[in-house]
């Protein structure tokens, strides 16, 4: 689901006119943003959480050509779901 | 780094504050989107949102496993998961503290400066990143050296000081438990180059078939605790601690021949470099050179190579150390040198440049010595370096090359109207390019 797809549910779901609810999505996606800028964690009840953790510094060597590069630390946001959501998962139906 | 859950009431009232909506309309609006982007996941698809990231699901198969506590085997069923990856707007903010670093291959001389962080006392891989840093540091030395890998000291050296804490515990064990120390030391059987020598000195002593097992305990036995812990540091423990590092070696060691090769060329490089600079003759090798690589094949002639081949073998006048011979003409009149052939009332300057200039009167004579050049001169007397291109019309008789001055030439300089040398004006050192372009490229 595009970006703009999500709007246009939302806005129907919330009677709302889409460039509120767009307005809405960029606040608090802004938000989220500097909260994780600021290694904080947010969580969302029946969701999941998200968190910033650190990567360490590693020795990484290209398989064929050998040759070895230190790879630097850095931070990423992560995601983990939550377990209600886990579970909403499970009636999944896979098809392969 | 706090460890705080901010939850998702804090972020509806930051959301409220900020879009000046209503707490409860940012409630309700927190809501449809987190069920919004559920219901999309829930019905296989993805969610995208811009600036934050991308949500999907996963789907992880089922495989085989074991029950901890009964230990049979268990099969976990398959699952779908829900994955996040964040939008590069987003990586890129959180990652801002490490945003200078970048990956670094560790062949080259210089090793990734280890980065300082606020939370280096948190970090729980720190010491192994700092040893391994260390061991790093160590094998760039060792490569350093000469490729003789015979220089017993070194390795020595090198080695105990850093490994010393480690050392230290090996060594109580080692001395205890002899046999330990033989099997271990016996497992090894790949040999690195830094043991080749230490190797063969201890096959000197060599008295039954397997060396190694003999030698180390007669090590320990012989010699007193301190040197124990450098004999030992030497002979069994470098293997231990160091051969899954210094297996590395050997591979290098073929690159250690190209490496010395290419700091030879360098050398010859910087060699050639300074003859460039300080030899007439070089110098005219080079500029023959630059001449007849810049040249297009239509100004490309036979008698011009011969001409330079011909230059170039020509006997160069000894570098007398001669002191600059100034002639201050006594006939030096403050009239224009430059004769303007006078036409409609235009821009003086503009006269100036267009017009051909005759010099008739001169300033002063420089003779060219080995170093000096027409631009040098024209810094010394007009104050920019771009003005040379008048002193080489003034002398274009005796200079055939405005690159190439034979040695010893007389050069006279001319007096310049002040308007066309004026280093302030713009226009003039523009000329003075255009026409160092024209004489240059002709």
């Amino acid at each position: 689901m595009n970006h703009k797809e999500l709007i246009a549910s939302m806005a129907i779901k919330l009677n709302a006119p889409k460039s509120v609810v767009a307005d809405l999505l960029d606040v608090t996606v802004a938000t989220c943003t500097e909260l994780l800028v600021d290694e904080k964690t947010i969580g969302f009840q029946s969701f999941g959480n998200f968190e910033v953790r650190k990567k360490e510094e590693r020795l990484s060597v290209h398989p064929s050509t050998q040759i070895r590069t230190l790879v630097p630390p850095k931070l990423v946001v992560t995601f983990k779901q939550s377990n209600i959501l886990k579970d909403k998962l499970k009636d999944l139906p896979h098809n392969e | 780094m706090s460890k705080e859950k901010i939850s998702s009431q804090e972020i509806i009232d930051l959301v409220s504050s900020k879009s000046l909506v209503s707490k409860r309309v940012a409630e309700e609006f927190l809501k449809v989107m987190i069920s919004s982007v559920e219901e999309a996941l829930l019905s296989g698809d993805l969610v995208k949102i811009k600036n934050l990231g991308t949500f999907k699901l996963q789907w992880n198969e089922p495989r085989k496993s074991v029950n901890v506590q009964t230990g049979e085997e268990i099969l976990l069923s398959g699952y779908h998961k829900v994955t996040f990856t964040p939008d590069a707007v987003l990586r890129d903010a959180v990652n801002e503290p490490f945003a200078h670093l970048s990956p670094v291959e560790l062949e080259s001389e210089n090793p990734a400066p280890i980065p300082e962080s606020a939370d280096v006392d948190l970090d729980p891989l720190r010491i192994f990143t700092d040893q391994a840093a260390e061991i790093k540091d160590l094998i760039s030395e060792i490569q350093a050296l000469s490729p003789k890998a015979k220089s017993k000291s070194v390795p020595k050296q090198e080695m105990p000081p850093v490994e010393s804490y480690d050392l230290e515990e090996i060594v109580v064990d080692e001395a205890l438990e002899a046999p330990e120390v033989q099997v271990e030391v016996s497992v090894e059987p790949q040999k690195t180059i830094l043991h080749e020598d230490v190797f063969e000195s201890v096959n000197e002593k060599i008295i039954v078939e397997k060396p190694f097992e003999l030698v180390v305990p007669n090590e320990i036995e012989n010699k007193d605790v301190e040197s124990e812990v450098s004999g030992l540091a030497v002979n069994p423990v470098p293997e231990f601690e160091s051969t899954p590092f210094l297996k590395d070696i050997e591979p290098r060691k073929r690159q250690k021949v190209w490496v010395w090769l290419l700091s030879v060329v360098l050398v010859f490089v910087f060699c050639s470099l300074g003859l460039y600079f300080f030899c007439p003759p070089v110098t005219r090798f080079a500029d023959d050179c630059k001449a007849s690589v810049t040249s297009t094949a239509e100004s490309f002639s036979f008698t011009e190579t011969l001409n330079s081949i011909s230059s170039w073998f020509a006997p160069i006048p000894k570098p007398v150390p001669v002191v600059k011979t100034i002639v201050i003409p006594k006939d030096t009149v403050d009239n224009d040198t430059v004769v303007i052939e006078k036409k409609a009332a235009v821009d003086s300057l503009q006269l100036l440049f267009d017009n051909p200039r005759i010099y008739k009167r001169f300033i002063a004579t420089e003779t060219v010595e080995a170093g000096n050049r027409l631009t040098l001169m024209a810094k010394k007397y007009y104050g920019n370096k771009d003005f040379w291109v008048y002193i080489y019309e003034a002398n274009k008789s005796k200079i055939p090359n405005p690159d190439r001055i034979a040695q010893g030439t007389l050069i006279r300089i001319p007096k310049l109207d002040s308007r066309l040398i004026d280093a302030n004006n713009p226009r003039c050192i523009k000329k003075a390019r255009e026409l160092h372009d024209i004489y240059v490229n002709n």
